[in-house]
């Protein structure tokens, strides 16, 4: 088969060639798409879970069951999973399991950009690391042979240039062979982890990572390409493609799987060589490998940035800096230096606006989170104070007012980020009597990341019905008191509740209830428009900050296409200029 | 030699789309093809492009600034905004229309005074118009791709079978109709 597929895609389907028959996982930019394209293998189970280290358990455990499994999420992911990652390191495996995570260089929607591979070397994994859709398959493909012969969980690493490219790769859907299912593992000296048995453990994992040494230095996987230029490039994923593309004469050495490091295929490699330099994003993972070793004639971050994504300006600076090329005299045209940007927005009819226009409003401390809402942090609305990590809303805001009582302050996640990591501090919050708000912006569905369902949608990732947990019901059964729920596009009930409970000394809970306007269906009612003879120039409409409402020769006007009806603004507008229906101007 | 395509606009408006109609016309038109974009963030109204490589054999995904030689912009200041990927020889077609920006005063004299004061071979026409001409709101960018299989010279043919291969069935014929419509256009 001939076809144009995308990193992500092509993940999917090295998992169902390699007999894959379990997958789970947490949505996150750039790896969503990967458990989506996964869904449509009949023969795989698969499911989204409510965190990634709930995900990553139902996969080891599947794995133990005798059936190859894999788990996917983003590089912050890893962290939440990070405990169930370090201790399989020591239990090992049963069937084959592979842990898909996708880093996010550039941070095009994240908020770090962490290098997974220090994760795999300080759990002492393998991790293999493609370059693009061909090798993501191939890579995948292997990664469960790779994970059943050395008994260990391996990494995959994507990032999001891998995960969201797409070319040309020819391939067929045929199985592999020789991958039977196996019995249930039963073994308490591998599988209880209590310290006497992990500590034998950890000298069979020392005795794995010998194995493996050997492995790396050996495998296809880490190659040398010879070049007609005296001088060698190591380097790993995207960056690869970018040296290749650049200095294509280069001696190359190719690194695809990175932890363990093959030093001895280094040391061969830059023996003769007059120079050598490290092309890798974001930390310098294989330059420190290299000096550990006590190979010193290279350099990499002397000459690349350890911050941000590479693209082919910012590799070919590098190559100039380091001697390797010489400067280009290209031309290219200069962007405008004054032009406005056009960052990212709340939808317009987002039932998060009238929340975020009345927290504004109300001038509160507000604790965010992770999801579609940080958003709500961006001018005009500029009312979220922090966001840090998945469930930090409902901590932050509990040592803000538990350490400072003269604040008031308001806590706002939303569904799907409520039940990954937001219930144990509303638990702590309730059983310490700390006494703020918490709003939980139910839209009933993982919106930010492209629409998935959770926990409370009432449908799985296959679009089959599904049981749906009832948040009222279960903050309620914490044993808090205070649980109301509102519809934000009745603007005032809203906002009256709203300033009832933050003016209450008590924890209270408000579940915001009204669906996300695109997904699972896009919602797009009648519009509304602008009565011109009554807009009195005040531009309050204007400041809650919606995309559908434009502004030309002192009157605010309201784009018909954008518009899907939600009525804030009519509900803002002072002088009542703004009613429903088509202008007929 | 590789050529290459960016098509930029305003998250939403189907750029993504149209990148991936072209690409497996270009597949079919026997080029290898690769193509890069980001999700995330991008698709809340936000600034979006998506870069297309082809040629005999192409390995970066990301062109280098100067390097390409077609641009498909959905909307004036987003074409204005990638400029740095063209050089003095490089086609643009953008739609003639402008996205306004929540809490920004747009120009719009000034977006267009400075789109046309770089010397490049523009073709600005408002496709939202002729759509709405057509009645056809929903396909503005494959009345765009009509009329851009013209400026990359691609054999419509393969455009037409992209269109099949790439959309819902409910949507092939519609989406045809929209294609000729833009390669009819003068």
């Amino acid at each position: 088969m001939r076809k144009i597929i995308s990193g992500n895609e092509a993940i999917a389907i090295g998992a169902y060639r390699a007999n894959a028959s379990f997958a789970s996982g947490y949505p996150g930019t750039p790896s969503s798409e990967i458990l989506e394209y996964t869904k449509t293998f009949e023969d795989i189970k698969v499911q989204w879970a409510s965190n990634e280290k709930s995900a990553f358990e139902q996969a080891l455990g599947a794995s133990l069951a005798g059936r190859r499994s894999f788990v996917t999420m983003k590089h912050v992911g890893l962290n939440v999973a990070a405990d169930s990652l370090m201790s399989s390191s020591y239990t090992g495996v049963n069937a084959g399991f592979v842990v898909v995570v996708a880093d996010d260089p550039g941070m095009h929607s994240s908020q770090n950009e962490q290098d997974t591979r220090l994760f795999a070397k300080f759990a002492q994994v393998p991790i293999l690391e493609p370059s693009d859709a061909k090798e993501a398959m191939g890579f995948m493909q292997y990664a469960f042979s790779l994970s059943e012969e050395y008994d260990t969980p391996v990494i995959l690493r994507s990032t999001t240039r891998v995960s969201h490219t797409q070319e040309l790769v020819y391939f067929d859907m045929h199985k592999l062979g020789g991958t039977e299912d196996k019995l249930l593992a039963k073994n308490i000296s591998k599988y209880v982890l209590v310290p006497k048995n992990a500590l034998l453990r950890h000298k069979k994992l020392l005795e794995r990572n010998t194995k493996l040494q050997k492995l790396t230095n050996e495998t296809p996987l880490n190659r040398i390409e010879q070049g007609s230029l005296n001088v060698g490039i190591i380097t790993s994923g995207v960056s690869y493609l970018y040296a290749k593309e650049l200095l294509p004469e280069a001696n190359f050495l190719k690194i695809g799987l990175s932890w363990p490091f093959p030093i001895d295929l280094a040391k061969e490699f830059t023996k003769n060589l007059e120079k050598v330099i490290v092309i890798e994003e974001l930390e310098p993972y294989i330059e420190e490998q290299l000096k550990i070793a006590g190979i010193n004639n290279v350099e990499g971050k002397k000459f690349f940035p350890q911050d941000g994504e590479f693209n082919l300006d910012i590799v070919e600076e590098g190559l100039v800096k380091a001697s390797f090329l010489e400067k280009s005299h290209k031309k290219y045209f200069e962007v405008p230096k004054n032009l406005p940007e056009r960052p990212p927005v709340l939808c317009p009819g987002c039932p998060h606006r009238p929340i975020f226009d009345i927290l504004h409003s109300l001038k509160v401390y507000v604790t965010g989170d992770i999801g579609c809402y940080t958003l709500g942090a961006a001018p005009p609305l500029s009312s979220i104070h922090t966001t840090v990590c998945m469930g930090a809303s409902i901590s932050m805001g509990y040592g803000i007012a538990k350490a400072s009582q003269n604040h008031k302050v308001v806590s706002v996640i939303g569904d799907s980020t409520f039940l990954h990591t937001g219930i144990q501090p509303l638990i702590d919050a309730y059983v310490n009597n700390v006494a703020y708000t918490v709003i939980i912006l139910d839209n009933s569905i993982t919106a930010m990341t492209g629409g998935q369902p959770d926990a409370v949608s009432g449908f799985n990732i296959k679009n089959e019905p599904a049981p749906k947990v009832d948040l009222e019901n279960l903050v309620r059964s914490i044993g808090i008191k205070r649980v109301f729920k509102v519809d934000q596009y009745n603007y005032k009930k809203t906002k009256e509740i709203i300033e009832q409970e933050i003016n209450t000394k008590e924890l209270s809970v408000i579940i915001a209830t009204r669906p996300c306007v695109l997904a699972p269906i896009k919602i797009k009612e009648t519009p509304y428009f602008v009565i011109a003879d009554k807009c009195i120039d005040c531009k309050r409409c204007l400041r809650i900050g919606c995309p559908a409402i434009g502004y030309k020769e002192s009157k605010a006007y309201i784009i018909e296409d954008l518009c899907t009806g939600c009525a804030l603004c009519a509900e803002v507008c002072p002088t009542l200029a703004i009613v429903k229906g088509e202008s007929n101007e | 030699m590789n050529k290459g395509i960016i098509f930029c606009g305003v998250g939403g408006d189907g750029i993504i789309t149209a990148s991936n109609i072209c690409a497996v016309a270009l597949m079919r038109a026997n080029f290898d093809v690769k193509k890069s974009e980001v999700h995330g963030m991008s698709q809340r109204g936000g600034s979006v492009n998506a870069f297309l490589v082809f040629g005999k054999k192409v390995y970066s995904f990301l062109p280098a600034k100067g390097s390409l030689n077609y641009m498909f912009a959905s909307e004036k200041l987003e074409a204005l905004r990638n400029v740095d990927y063209l050089n003095p020889d490089s086609k643009l077609l953008v739609n003639d229309r402008i996205v306004p920006i929540v809490g920004a005063n747009i120009d719009e004299a000034q977006i267009e005074e400075s789109l046309k004061s770089y010397s490049l071979d523009l073709k600005l026409i408002n496709f939202n118009d002729l759509a709405k001409q057509h009645n056809m709101q929903k396909a503005v960018n494959t009345i765009m791709l009509g009329y851009f299989s013209k400026i990359i010279e691609i054999d419509k043919k393969h455009f037409i079978r992209a269109i099949s291969e790439t959309l819902n069935t409910k949507l092939i014929d519609i989406n045809i109709e929209a294609f000729e419509v833009g390669f009819n256009l003068k």
